[in-house]
Parts: structure tokens; sequence; C-alpha cells
């Protein structure tokens, strides 16, 4: 039997990669079950075709997407460069949150008394992107050249972070957009500034796993991505906080990681 | 993607702040301080074992409804700010997406009872400020600070070391912040505690944590 025909029988199932956030596989199935449903009624694909499961981690979601029946992902864009080259990542869609919109852009953030980049010999830079060092150093911080020593460490324990940079430790911390924006509310603020900021990138993609969809089928789940479209945030894409989904425009040079 | 994470962590750390088990009101409308509390830690107690989603609903509000008049009869009782704490608990659980709202509400009504009375259940204040300090989304998603759960936790067990509902929130504020040998030591020492105690539904919960703690990596 052929491979194409032995992986139609199995259940198709799109992973969902979120390393650095915080919520659980248990609390997010509900959601993942009624996001399959959805691609299912939209798709025309028989029940039980479908289904949608989520990691918290960046090894359990690499181990999901491992397994032959992964044959779709939803992705933030840095695991995506990280990962999208041994994995054979094809983009499908690129996803429009929620307060966000499909670009966010990275700042990097230091003491306001420290020093700037490139003097950031021997600093460690921590993000909840830190899992994700080729984004961190080609992506986010391309323009910057970074020293060779500086370490990159994936945290989302970012008030800890911020504090270690007040204390005067030499570490700086690379915020995604939403937690840059909120920089103003914390108490200790002033005793911070940007560094850096990176361009425009995009914040999450979904992403065709290594040819294991056949082409048509892979043509009607992106159709299907891009007629989704939230009206509250209670229907499936509103509970995800996302809006839509468009065509990916990825930056320049970033269509193969 | 990113918020809908934080809305998903949501109900992990619920299910931890529930009330120690207390007898059921002897009249079906409670009128007292001690009855309104009363059957609001026996809401938390249902509602902690209870799979089903609309039952879970009907005790946050019942739990709700009892926490206003508690706090109406005696507003600062450290008892009606404790559960008020409490009942925002089952509420959160019941309505995720109003959790940045509710956590915060929550941590002000537990700061409030530790200010009137910081012993009151076995330090019960700083237990409930260092579960939700630890276990809520981190910034700028909701009011998780791991730093402020450890102060919070060390403060439950300062008051109440022999307690083991407090050396089991000390171990998790510990691992939370990367000491995982310091966990680990929490975790036996509750469980030890715990094997000292008569059989209760509590202790069994407190052995069945200290267990699952040690025996993560």
């Amino acid at each position: 039997m052929p491979m194409t025909t032995l992986l139609m029988a199995a259940v198709a199932t799109l992973v969902f990669c979120a390393p650095g956030y915080p919520g659980g596989a248990d609390d997010a199935q509900p959601l993942m079950d009624q996001f399959a449903k959805d691609t299912i009624a939209s798709t025309g694909w028989s029940a039980g075709s479908f289904a949608a499961v989520y990691d918290p981690t960046e090894q359990g979601g690499l181990a999901k997407l491992g397994n032959a029946d992964s044959v779709v992902a939803f992705m933030p864009y840095a695991f995506y460069v990280q990962h999208g080259d041994q994995l054979h990542l094809t983009p499908l869609a690129e996803a429009d949150v929620a307060g966000i919109g499909t670009e966010e852009r990275w700042s990097l953030v230091g003491a306001a008394a420290g020093a700037t980049p490139p003097a950031l010999a021997g600093y460690t830079i921590l993000s909840v992107a830190g899992y994700a060092p080729d984004f961190v150093r080609h992506s986010a911080l391309g323009a910057l050249n970074l020293p060779a020593d500086v370490k990159i460490e994936a945290s989302g324990q970012l008030l800890s972070a911020l504090r270690r940079v007040v204390a005067g430790e030499k570490v700086v911390v690379l915020l995604d957009q939403e937690q840059a924006v909120a920089l103003p509310t914390l108490p200790f603020a002033a005793q911070l500034k940007v560094l850096a900021q990176s361009p425009p990138l995009p914040v999450a993609l979904v992403v065709a796993v290594d040819s294991r969809l056949p082409a048509p089928r892979a043509k009607a789940f992106q159709t299907a991505l891009l007629k989704m479209k939230s009206t509250s945030d209670t229907d499936t894409l509103g509970s995800l906080r996302l809006k839509r989904f468009v065509l990916p425009q990825l930056p320049a040079h970033a269509d193969k990681p | 993607m990113k918020r809908w994470l934080g809305v998903a962590a949501v109900a992990l750390w619920v299910s931890g702040c529930k009330a120690p088990l207390r007898p059921e009101p002897a009249t079906p409308v409670p009128a007292t301080v001690e009855e309104l509390t009363a059957a609001i830690a026996a809401d938390s107690r249902r509602s902690d074992h209870e799979p089903d989603s609309k039952v879970r609903d009907q005790l946050a509000a019942d739990a709700g409804r009892n926490a206003d008049a508690c706090i109406a009869r005696a507003p600062q009782a450290a008892a009606c700010l404790y559960y008020h704490a409490v009942a925002l608990g089952l509420e959160v659980r019941a309505h995720p997406t109003r959790a940045g709202e509710l956590l915060k509400t929550m941590l002000d009504a537990a700061s409030r009872a530790d200010a009137a009375d910081p012993e009151y259940d076995e330090a019960g204040p700083s237990r409930i400020r260092a579960l939700v300090l630890t276990r809520a989304p981190g910034w700028p998603l909701g009011p998780g600070d791991p730093d402020a759960g450890l102060v919070a936790a060390r403060r439950a067990v300062a008051l109440r070391p022999q307690y083991p509902a407090n050396v089991l929130a000390l171990a998790e504020a510990l691992a939370k912040t990367g000491d995982a040998a310091g966990a680990r030591d929490c975790y036996a020492r509750a469980r030890d505690l715990a094997q000292a105690l008569p059989t209760s539904t509590d202790r069994d919960d407190w052995l069945r944590d200290a267990e699952k703690g040690l025996q993560r990596k």
C-alpha cells in the first residue's frame, strides 16, 4: 500500500507547539478539539480524520512532530526559524493574533545605566524565545552582531529576569511585542531601557510538516484556514485569541530557514 | 496564541487553593459569619472533586453570594476576607476569561485577610497568596510572580511550620524558582508531617501531593 494511502487512513494531526508560554495540554485540549471540528467542517474531511494536540514544551513539540501522523503544525515564528530546516516545514498561513496582528517587533531590554550593544560581551540574553538561539541571533537581533560569548537562555519568568537586570547582573531580556508594551507598567520601568528592536516579524505560522499531507489536502487545509474568521472572543478562533489566518509573508530570506 | 495560553493555564492552579473541609451548615440559608464561611469551604471542597463544569459554575456562584453576604456582615473580619479569596478562586475556575481581573482581587483579599489575622486557617492568607503567585501566569499575562510567591510561602511556613499544606506550598515555590533540592526536602517534610496526622481527606490529599512532588525530577 502506498505511504500516502496509509497516512490518509491515519488521523491527520495538527500540533500546536507553544514553548515558553504558560498552559497545560489538558487545559488546552477542549480548544484543540473544537479547532479540529471546525477544520473538518470547513474542509469536508470525514469526521474523526483530523485532530489537534497541544504541547507547551520545545522537546515535547519536537517529539510530537516526529510522529508520522503529525502533518501540520501551529508554532511561534521563533520555533519555525529554529527547527524549520530540520523538520522540512512549509508555511501555509500566518496567524493574525488579537491585539498584536500578523507581525511583531522584539525588544532587547537592559539596565538604563548598563552596557549597550555591542558591548554585551559576557552577558546572558533571557527570553521566552531563548529555546531558539538562531531566531534570537539572526532574526530578532540580526542587526546587532552579538559578541560570540553572549549566552542565550530560555526563561518564562520575565519579571525575575527584569529584576536581575535592575540589580546589575550581566543580563539583558528579549521581550516580544506584548511584553514590551507592558514594560511601562512595571514599578521599576524607569531603570530599564530598550537597547535594540527587531524589524517586524511574523508572530506565528501554520506549516505543513515534511510533505506528509498530500498536496490536494494541504491546499484544502490552507483554504479552510483562510476562510476562518473570529467574530467574538468565545468562538473557536476567539478563544485562541486569534482573529484569522492570512497567506504567509515571511521576511526576506526566511522562507527557507 | 500567547494570551490564550495564559487563559488555559488558569484552571491548573485554582484547585490548590481549596479550603479545608468544614461541616455542612446546619441551616439551609447561612446567616452567621461562621455558617457563611463553612458553606464556602464546603463549596470549595465539592468543586475540587466535581467533574461537571456546570455544577462547578453553580458552586462558584453560591460561594460568591455567601462571600458577599459575609463581607456585608463583617467587612474587616479575617474569616470573610479569607473566604472571599477562596470564593474568587472558584470563580476563576468557572470563568477563566476573567482570570486576570479576578486573580488581582483574590490576591488583594488574601492580603487584607493577612493584615487582619495572619494566622487564620493555619496561615491561610499567606498560603493562598503563595499558591496564586506561584501558579498564575506571570507578567504581563497575569499576576504570577514566583519570587513573591516564595516570600509568601516562607511566611506561611514561619507562622505554621507544622501544617503540611504550608510546607507543600513552599516546596512548589522553591521548585518554581529553581531550587530543586530545597523543593525535594520540603516535599519529604510535608509527607512526614502528614503521615503523623490522623486519617482524613486532607491528609490523603497532602500525602498524594507530596509523593507527586517527590517523583518529579
